[in-house]
């Protein structure tokens, strides 16, 4: 059972922090993915995109019987894209 | 059938009982009134109809009308022109143009037209900013409200939007977890055992209703979410991110008209003579309009199309708003085609069901219809089985007030709004309080019961309120707005007929549950 032992730790694994880390993730996929001849694909396939990452996120951290393994693996996420936007950000706006 | 481990299993059936019931109730309310305004056309329709049929969004004729909204305001407000039908038939103009307010923050300032289509005269004409002008002019306040519900669940700004937008991912979730908890898929689609025992049937319909909505849920659920947090967060921060922070510009260039700038003063072409090509070019009718800067040399006219026969999605067609001139076509986002544009483009036919006229409405409006139920029986069966801990049997109550309740305060809502007219969250509130007066002194089951009563008498009485408050009779005038009483009428019926039939008594609810 996931939610034998450390059901609040869980919880905000579940809850909180995947949803940050699916935000971060579908922002970051907008600086790599190409921007297409419209010049929208870059911002339109993350979008549409969102649910679909939640979800694959939310039911792996949900699952995973390793909490510590799962908090790494949505942390890593959340790490590299957030370092992804930032530099992208950063060296746009200079 | 699909195996999981033991423990898996139970974790997903847990989080699937615990997601119906943490958030089961807001999601019901926001499934059960989209589904209903999957007919939105229909019912704004029926509750302010136009005196006769409208044959096309745009009829002959309805160029010089918007000339001479244009001629008699601010030129500055050919700035942006976008003509759009609204859900009752009648036509909203607006002109308007991006100023700095005295605060020093920009917002949209113009004119808002309302014109009746069927004489093609302006019915209303305001000016001001344009937030404001479509809250004051709306021929359309009774869907209006039922979608802002179901969009926003009447909460101010974005807030409703990211709630609604957490609904979606937990419906999602409660989909997912649903096809994978069933160990025996195909047989539950078909097990419905009415002669046998009444506890199975109880689960039985639960099951069966939710294992054939299972694809059509994931879908709303997943375009649903799509919509919430897309407006609301993710479209902003995704562009911002994308553009490297300068979304304006950005957003300009990729989605304004490729027409060099050229601010020097010309008259439009002749508008009638625009739209008479693009109905020759491709055999339909118009269905949207925007005009950008009205009165220069660069002005662009751009249609939106009826979507032909066998696409998803419809054609725009781009003219050189100062000559006349032919520009080609574009997709719906976006200069050229594009799989992102045609992604984000799918999701509105998806998640409305108004890509095949009336069957299609017909369809989602049948799954939608199972979604609220499969929500509402859920609940019923949890709260059920769990009555007699402390803690439940208000959880029980707030279904029978929601479940029941909701569609009652809609029904009741809407036979206030035609008699006199007034503030429909107020009304809406009212009867809400109201209609939970009774749960402090009936038990549970009574009180559903009673819910379902009302429900029924005002489905049968919306009819006769809209005629009495002066709505058409005849089926030869309207027979959209009689097709509208004669499904409230059977529905009343059928709500009658339901409470009639052998009741499930708790008891059943709660075996049921526990099978």
């Amino acid at each position: 059972m996931v939610f034998a032992n450390w059901r609040w730790p869980r919880i905000f694994l579940v809850g909180p922090l995947v949803f940050l880390s699916t935000f971060l993730t579908v922002c970051g996929a907008s600086v790599y993915l190409p921007a297409g001849p419209a010049r929208i694909d870059n911002v339109a396939i993350p979008l549409v995109l969102f649910p679909a990452i939640w979800a694959l996120l939310f039911f792996y951290s949900y699952l995973d019987s390793r909490l510590i393994r799962a908090y790494t693996v949505v942390l890593l996420v959340l790490g590299a894209n957030l370092a992804l936007v930032l530099l992208h950000i950063s060296g746009g706006s200079q | 059938m699909i195996r999981l481990q033991k423990d898996t299993a139970k974790d997903l059936i847990g989080l699937h009982g615990w997601m119906g019931v943490a958030l089961g109730l807001l999601l019901y309310v926001v499934i059960l009134t989209g589904t209903l305004a999957v007919f939105e056309q229909e019912l704004a329709t029926w509750a302010n109809p136009l005196p006769e049929p409208v044959p096309t969004a745009f009829p002959k004729g309805i160029g010089p009308v918007l000339n001479d909204i244009y001629q008699r305001n601010d030129p500055a407000y050919g700035d942006e022109v976008f003509v759009f039908p609204a859900a009752d038939g009648r036509l909203r103009a607006l002109f308007h143009t991006h100023i700095e307010s005295d605060e020093g923050h920009g917002v949209e300032k113009g004119v808002l037209a309302l014109i009746d289509p069927t004489t093609l005269t302006v019915v209303d004409e305001r000016e001001g900013e344009v937030e404001a002008l479509f809250h004051e002019s709306s021929s359309t306040v009774l869907t209006d409200f039922l979608v802002d519900l179901h969009v926003r669940l009447l909460l101010p700004g974005q807030w409703g939007l990211l709630l609604t937008g957490i609904l979606g991912f937990a419906m999602l979730a409660a989909a997912v977890t649903g096809f994978v908890i069933h160990r025996h898929l195909f047989k539950d689609m078909f097990t419905l055992r009415k002669r046998g025992d009444s506890v199975l049937t109880a689960r039985d319909a639960h099951v069966v209703a939710g294992t054939w909505n299972l694809p059509f849920a994931f879908m709303l659920a997943f375009t649903g979410a799509f919509f919430s947090f897309g407006g609301a967060i993710g479209l902003p921060a995704i562009a911002y991110v994308a553009f490297g922070g300068d979304v304006d510009t950005v957003t300009e260039e990729v989605l304004t008209p490729p027409i060099p700038t050229d601010e020097s003063p010309a008259p439009l072409y002749d508008l009638e003579a625009i739209f008479d090509d693009a109905r020759q070019r491709t055999g339909l009718e118009l269905t949207g309009l925007q005009i950008l800067h009205w009165g220069r040399a660069d002005a662009s006219v751009q249609m939106s199309m009826q979507t032909a026969e066998g696409k998803l999605l419809p054609d725009h067609l781009l003219y050189q708003g100062a000559t006349g001139e032919f520009l080609g076509v574009k997709p719906s986002l976006g200069q050229e085609p594009s799989l992102g544009g045609d992604l984000a483009g799918l999701m509105s036919p998806l998640h409305f069901g108004n890509f095949a006229g009336l069957l299609s409405k017909i369809v989602w409006f049948a799954f939608g219809f199972a979604s609220a139920y499969v929500t509402l029986s859920g609940l019923r069966l949890w709260t059920a089985r769990r009555r007699d801990a402390p803690g439940w049997a208000w959880l029980e109550k707030l279904t029978g007030w929601v479940g029941y309740g909701l569609p009652a305060g809609l029904a009741l809502t809407a036979a206030i709004f035609l008699t006199a007219g007034t503030e429909l969250s107020l009304v809406f509130f009212a009867a809400a309080g109201l209609l939970a007066l009774p749960a402090f002194w009936l038990e549970s089951d009574r009180y559903s019961s009673l819910n379902r009563y009302l429900l029924a008498v005002l489905l049968l009485l919306l009819p006769l309120v809209r005629w009495l408050s002066g709505g058409p009779l005849g089926w030869s005038t309207l027979p959209g707005v009689l097709a509208v009483d004669l499904v409230f009428l059977l529905a009343g019926c059928g709500c009658l007929l339901s409470i009639r039939r052998k009741p499930v008594t708790p008891e059943t609810l709660r075996l049921a549950e526990s099978v």
